[in-house]
């Protein structure tokens, strides 16, 4: 679309934009996706159908073994139903942090609006490692929170449970995604024109009800897209469960990992790969829809169209 | 947008494992990654000038893919001298990458450092070439223990000199550990829960086996475990789960582990002890009863490596007494193959464990052998992890 409308700028006589223009304008994405995304992909596809040897050399012989293992050991459908749970949680709290952090932001705060949303992304710009060895700093044996506990006489050994842990990964997590999640559901709020919520409330409506019937519609698609982002990529995570998780915390990606980096299996981590890319691509097609259904303000023709 | 957004974090991630990788073994900062070098061209038989073998490899270049530190200049510096040669070096982190790297860049390494565990994979597979012993001096002064083991034979040749060895021994804090552990058993008493930490790598299999006395009668059964065998090794591993704190997937890791007393025993290598204990730390290494699993790394002559005689002469040099002397120091105390290095070692160093109790070490280690089953051993090793 907006490659089109860019060539009908240069050339504001014809009616339709240029053929080679357009061309000119698409290949070299076109040829890049191609490339970099959709070759290895096919590459990933016809490898999973063959052997390996020892030495992680694939050998072209046709076989459904690496499929036929996926999806009969009971390893791989477990870690995948574990990695699915993990993301749950994340998303959940991520999503539950992020609303009304973002609401006060984009309602409640006059001055300092920027200020507050640029510390809250900052932390993106810092590495993913650095913020899990401060989340092992401060839930270690001998870390600033059980320091505090200890201190406060609440505790009087160090309590191991925190470091090491699920609910330490799935704390990392949410403190990684959480601004992925914010993002969206602040813009989404700060979409929302103004005298809709005074119509709201001039029509009789309370906080709790404008907040219930009005703003958390009309923002949802953004919480849609959060929760996307906070689920899809707690799911190709393979750090946390290194760095925070404990001894059961395997997750479906440090399973990938071991397969190309230590097993040399790489005809069943290509299963793997290509079942989580399903995985992912029918996700995101889901929400895409639900935040389509959802979309109205613009369109009218969304869930909510009846808005005007 | 959305897949741009989501790429991002991804490309940041993968940055950070390589450094996350980078930072494990011991810093050597100055060891920068050499560019590919052209190789000096020179072929050996019309180079031939037997009356002065120095000037014959002048200016040549010698490419070693080794373990981090099995390059370091305090001992590589003495043969460029000899030889008026230079010696270029990348380092891998995983035997593994060790395998993908030769395979993927033939012809641009001379010499490897495989462990035991991808040795036999790389004599089978046509990587290396033979050694001719006659031409490596120190040979008959290497640990025969070392040397005997059939499994980087092929036709009668040997295809690695040993460099370095070591134990996965007992490693256990004196100060929270009163008294010496005998067994390995150690690891399942209740007065230790949350205080053990494994090593994350297939060698736990063994481990376990090794304690069920499977190597009594033949050190290969420990790598060459049945179905039952197999299961019965991750229902003991299942059941220390709650026993440990964390599988420890670097040596950085597990001095994290140590220093934060987050745990209190461990299984793994002397070099653990050695670095901690300089930092005030009371680590003590133990081989219990059981015995323990071994590693050994060798030097092995690639078969597409272009300079094949100058590669020998390295093995010749880096295994005389003095080298091997310089090397012990180097890495900080990994096992040198030479015994007779000791007479060039400084008071200090003589103390360390591979000096003093080389010789129990011997006894006690079942080193690790080429594991048939790979596959299964590192699936089974996934279920474990899995295992909730």
């Amino acid at each position: 679309m907006s490659t089109a409308s860019v060539a009908r700028v240069d050339t504001p006589k014809e009616r339709k934009p240029r053929r080679w223009a357009l061309y000119f304008l698409v290949l070299p994405p076109v040829l890049w996706l191609f490339c970099f995304l959709i070759l290895p992909y096919l590459g990933l596809f016809g490898q999973s159908f063959l052997q390996s040897d020892d030495l992680g050399n694939v050998i072209v012989k046709p076989t459904l073994d690496p499929w036929k293992t996926f999806f009969t050991k009971e390893l791989y459908r477990n870690t995948l139903l574990y990695t699915f749970e993990v993301a749950a949680k994340v998303m959940t709290l991520s999503v539950c942090l992020s609303v009304p952090l973002a609401y006060f932001i984009a309602f409640k705060m006059q001055r300092g609006k920027q200020l507050l949303y640029t510390l809250i992304i900052v932390p993106l710009w810092v590495s993913y490692i650095v913020r899990a060895y401060a989340w092992k700093i401060i839930l270690g044996r001998e870390g600033i929170l059980n320091s505090a506990l200890q201190w406060a006489h609440l505790t009087d050994a160090p309590v191991d449970a925190f470091l090491y842990s699920e609910w330490a990964m799935i704390i990392g997590l949410v403190h990684i995604y959480t601004p992925f999640v914010l993002m969206p559901v602040y813009t989404a709020f700060e979409a929302i024109p103004r005298p809709l919520i005074e119509a709201s409330k001039d029509l009789g409506a309370g906080r709790i009800t404008t907040f219930r019937r009005v703003v958390l519609p009309l923002a949802f698609p953004g919480i849609i897209a959060g929760a996307t982002f906070a689920f899809v990529l707690t799911l190709g995570d393979f750090l946390a469960p290194v760095l925070l998780g404990g001894t059961s915390n395997l997750m479906i990606s440090n399973i990938v990992q071991n397969l190309f980096g230590t097993s040399n299996d790489r005809p069943l981590g290509s299963v793997v790969g290509i079942i989580m890319l399903v995985v992912v691509v029918l996700l995101l097609e889901v929400t895409a829809r639900a935040e389509k259904s959802y979309a109205s303000l613009d369109s009218g023709s969304g869930r909510f169209g009846g808005a005007r | 947008m959305m897949r741009f957004v989501y790429s991002l974090p991804l490309a940041a991630l993968f940055a950070l494992i390589g450094a996350g990788c980078a930072e494990e073994k011991k810093p050597d900062a100055n060891a920068a990654k050499p560019a590919m070098s052209t190789q000096a061209a020179a072929t050996p038989s019309a180079a031939a000038k037997p009356e002065d073998p120095a000037a014959k490899y002048k200016g040549q270049t010698l490419q070693l893919l080794t373990w981090e530190g099995y390059a370091d200049p305090k001992f590589t510096k003495g043969f460029e001298e000899k030889y008026g040669v230079t010696i270029k070096f990348t380092y891998f982190g995983s035997s593994d990458e060790l395998v993908a790297k030769l395979k993927s860049s033939p012809g641009v390494y001379d010499i490897i450092s495989p462990s035991s565990d991808v040795a036999y994979t790389l004599v089978q597979g046509g990587l290396v070439d033979p050694i001719d012993t006659s031409k490596i001096s120190s040979f008959a002064d290497l640990a025969p223990e070392l040397t005997k083991l059939d499994d980087v034979k092929k036709d009668g040749k040997l295809y690695g000199i040993p460099f370095t060895w070591g134990p996965d021994y007992l490693i256990y804090d004196a100060n929270v550990v009163k008294e010496e552990p005998k067994s390995w058993k150690v690891f399942f008493d209740a007065k230790y829960k949350g205080k053990v930490s494994l090593w994350d790598d297939i060698s736990n299999i063994y481990l376990i086996g090794q304690v069920q006395g499977l190597d009594k009668t033949n050190q290969a059964a420990l790598y060459n475990m049945t179905d039952e065998q197999l299961a019965e090794a991750k229902k003991k591993l299942v059941e220390l789960k709650p026993q440990v704190r964390k599988y420890w997937a670097t040596a950085g890791e597990l001095n994290d582990l140590f220093k934060n007393k987050e745990i209190a025993l461990a299984v793994g290598w002397p070099l653990t002890v050695g670095t901690l204990n300089k930092e005030g730390l009371n680590l003590k290494g133990v081989i219990p009863e059981e015995g323990a699993t071994g590693w050994i790394d060798r030097l092995m002559i690639t078969s597409s490596s272009k300079s094949k005689e100058l590669a020998l002469m390295y093995l010749d040099y880096v295994t005389t007494p003095k080298a091997q002397a310089l090397v012990f120091d180097a890495t900080g105390g990994y096992c040198v193959a030479n015994a007779k290095a000791k007479e060039h070692m400084s008071d200090e160093l003589k103390k360390s464990p591979c000096v003093t109790e080389g010789d129990t070490y011997f006894k006690k280690l079942n080193f690790w052998q080429y594991v048939k089953d790979r596959k299964k051993y590192n699936e089974l090793w996934n279920e474990i992890k899995s295992a909730k």
